[in-house]
């Protein structure tokens, strides 16, 4: 019997329910677990903060999703948590998030690659079952059924890089997307109207709904309750369109299990607020990527909005521990403006030069490796909510700065007339200047340089080590029989890649051996043949 | 930061702008308003209201989706902005940031900008960044950009050509 959504703002009264498994999160592994359990023939409930994303027609030709209108400042609000302004404690860096029905997978640039070998092999060391060899068959189920595929329809921004880097005699690769026959709006980041990107509400939670899975939205966990080693209750409450609550609570009565797939700040804050916090190891060692841009300015009207966002990459850089992998993108005026750091005239001229004639690339740095650094922490702050506490490792401010360097000189040699450096105060290299000033930029001081990032990770660590291990290696949280923690948050270091696939693959793991512990078949649907689109990586 | 909040809002007398209209707001006040568009014009310049009408009730709409911490912070930071104490140490000015002119109050966020204090040069990012982002998110600033708009508004910005003709016979594989 098909499922449904449930959403939470409008649930008028108090509700309990008792399915067999909660599960927290419908992002990219809530979405993938979803869906196997109740393959598995589980009674299942999701449980998402953010709003739903519901199937309606729009005024557009072809829109689905007619609440995705694209508009930045309508859209980051409802899609983002804390509308898109989450920060680390010290502000020094963005922290965008989703918080909608798909989580992440809803607001990605739609980038598909796997898991690096080198950060296998670190896992390996840390006691992590993973290779690339025993996650084949998640990787190819997860390849065919969204499907990712090799999207040539490059943007501005990516035919520029690829001319800079030819020039460079860079290799410059094709980058996997999960979109299908894309429109070129380039609103990934702010949802695809068109349906067009295989995100988790449109692909995991649609399936795993067929198959009579439950999902409320606007429904933020509490806490955990539970004794010895089993977890009895989630207890959460329903949230309105502007995120305030509504006065309404839901009490979960799992008998079989709770899954939590909130990602790598909202699972280790629902355990601090449980109180299962490991002695204190809940939270620490958390990663992310932290991102250069830069923006280059042509002789030419570039349109940077639209087009595919993220299909154009460079593995040159990608190797070593803090080893960064460029590529390209779309923006549009609201990101834009966030990141000048500039007002005034200035503000004005430099949205008026690089906008409309703008380029864009962007390098995500790889962090983690060093087990001496203690890298982020997820705390609660005094309203119990969760706050990233993070400083950017001193090991990544060279490589960071060679990042920007080495997007300058694509830039410059695909024919810009200068590029736009995001740094406090701004820098303008034209070419014919040396990089000097890029290299003295220090990143360890907060707003010095306007820094994103989209890759959370780690916090509630899988790991060999009994002083740092929070998660078990079949997924289980360390001392609860029932509670398995599926998302991004197990990553011991950062991953060095794009998340989406490595978490979606992880989360298939877990879901057999969720299956398995429960006494359920588990099967992978898509295996067939064909090469992965990841040749060489 | 509750307590902190009250007082500061209690002694805070910005100036009253003849421009600031606005409907009713959930999260500013009064006085938080008219801070907080002394600080756009100092971000944004002169008449940016004309192009940004809902300037005020955008901010405070925003307000309601952060953390309440953060949007406190927020909040307490414009009002910190409005102490003459604040002023005085920032750049010599003992007055409130309303009140200061407009070249003054941009000479403030530039010695913001500049600080060696991480705290100031939050302020100076924050400030910058909301009143930024909400100017460029109104579609009257859009054609100074070169920006067409949304393709759900305009669907025949889809499925052109790119401007920039690159690689015609590029070998690569098309999704199929």
């Amino acid at each position: 019997m098909s499922g449904t959504i449930v959403e939470g703002r409008h649930v008028g009264e108090n509700r309990t329910l008792t399915p067999e498994f909660c599960i927290i999160g419908s992002g990219a592994a809530g979405g993938v677990c979803a869906l196997k359990l109740a393959e598995a023939g589980f009674d299942v409930l999701v449980l998402e903060e953010g709003p739903n994303i519901p199937k309606e027609k729009g005024p557009a030709p072809g829109q689905e999703r007619k609440m995705l209108n694209e508009r930045e400042a309508e859209m980051y609000k409802l899609l983002y948590q804390e509308g898109a302004t989450r920060l680390t404690n010290n502000g020094g860096v963005k922290v965008l998030q989703g918080r909608c029905l798909g989580g992440g997978t809803a607001v990605n640039w739609s980038a598909c690659l796997p898991p690096r070998l080198e950060t296998l092999d670190e896992w390996q060391k840390r006691g992590l079952p993973f290779t690339r060899q025993n996650l084949e068959p998640y990787l190819r189920e997860v390849v065919n059924y969204l499907p990712i595929v090799r999207n040539d329809k490059y943007n501005t921004s990516a035919r520029k890089f690829m001319l800079g880097c030819d020039r460079h005699d860079l290799p410059n690769e094709n980058l996997p997307n999960n979109t299908h026959k894309c429109r070129e709006c380039g609103s990934c980041g702010v949802g695809c109207p068109y349906d067009r990107k295989m995100s988790g509400f449109v692909k995991w939670l649609p399936d795993a709904v067929v198959l009579g899975a439950t999902i409320y939205t606007d429904t933020k966990v509490d806490r955990l309750v539970g004794s010895n080693d089993r977890i009895s209750e989630v207890q959460a409450h329903f949230i309105d369109g502007k995120t305030r609550p509504t006065q309404r609570k839901l009490v979960v009565k799992p008998t079989k299990g709770v899954v939590l797939a909130g990602g790598a700040i909202g699972t280790p804050s629902i355990l601090l607020r449980s109180q299962l916090d490991l002695d204190k190891r809940v939270g620490k060692f958390t990663h992310i990527h932290p991102v250069t841009i830069t923006i280059g300015k042509y002789p030419e009207k570039t349109l940077p909005a639209y087009g595919v966002p993220d299909n154009m990459w460079t593995p040159k850089f990608a190797p070593g521990p803090t080893g960064y992998l460029i590529e390209t993108g779309s923006f549009f005026p609201v990101l834009s403006a966030s990141a000048t750091l500039q007002h005034g005239d200035e503000l004005h001229r430099i949205m008026r030069d690089y906008y409309p004639t703008g380029a864009i690339s962007y390098a995500h740095h790889t962090t983690g490796f060093d087990d001496k650094e203690k890298y982020g922490t997820v705390e609660l702050d005094e309203n119990g909510d969760p706050q990233l506490d993070y400083k950017i490792p001193t090991a990544n401010v060279k490589p960071m700065q060679e990042s920007l360097v080495m997007m300058a000189r694509i830039h410059l040699a695909a024919g810009a007339t200068s590029v736009y450096i995001m740094r406090n105060p701004p820098l303008e290299v034209k070419p014919g200047d040396n990089f000097d000033e890029i290299r003295k930029i220090n990143f360890t001081e907060p707003q010095r340089a306007s820094i994103f990032t989209v890759h959370v990770m780690g916090g509630c660590q899988m790991h060999k080590d009994d002083k740092r291990r929070c998660v078990n290696n079949d997924f289980t949280f360390k001392g609860k029989k029932n509670l398995w923690v599926v998302d991004g948050s197990i990553f011991p270091t950062a991953l060095g890649a794009n998340p989406q696939v490595t978490i979606y693959s992880l989360a298939l793991w877990a879901a057999r051996e969720i299956c398995e512990q429960n006494q359920k078949p588990f099967k992978l649907n898509h295996q067939q043949g064909g090469e992965l689109p990841w040749p060489g990586y | 930061m509750a307590g902190l909040l009250g007082i500061l809002n209690e002694i805070a007398q910005p100036k009253k702008r003849a421009e600031v209209i606005h409907g009713k707001l959930e999260n500013l006040n009064d006085k938080t308003a008219l801070i907080l568009f002394a600080v756009a014009e100092a971000v944004l310049g002169e008449k940016f209201l004309l192009k940004a009408p809902k300037f005020i009730e955008t901010v405070d709409d925003y307000l309601n989706y952060q953390r309440t911490a953060q949007r406190e912070q927020f909040l307490t930071a414009l009002l910190l902005a409005e102490t003459r104490i604040f002023n005085f140490i920032v750049g010599g000015h003992p007055e409130g940031f309303s009140h200061m002119s407009l070249a003054e109050r941009q000479k403030t966020l530039e010695q913001l900008r500049s600080s060696k204090q991480q705290q100031g040069r939050n302020i100076y990012a924050a400030f910058v960044n909301v009143s930024a982002s909400t100017y460029y998110a109104s579609e009257l600033t859009w054609p100074d950009l070169g920006y067409p708009g949304v393709s759900v508004d305009h669907p025949e910005i889809l499925n052109q050509p790119p401007p920039i003709p690159w690689r015609p016979t590029d070998p690569r594989p098309i999704e199929t």
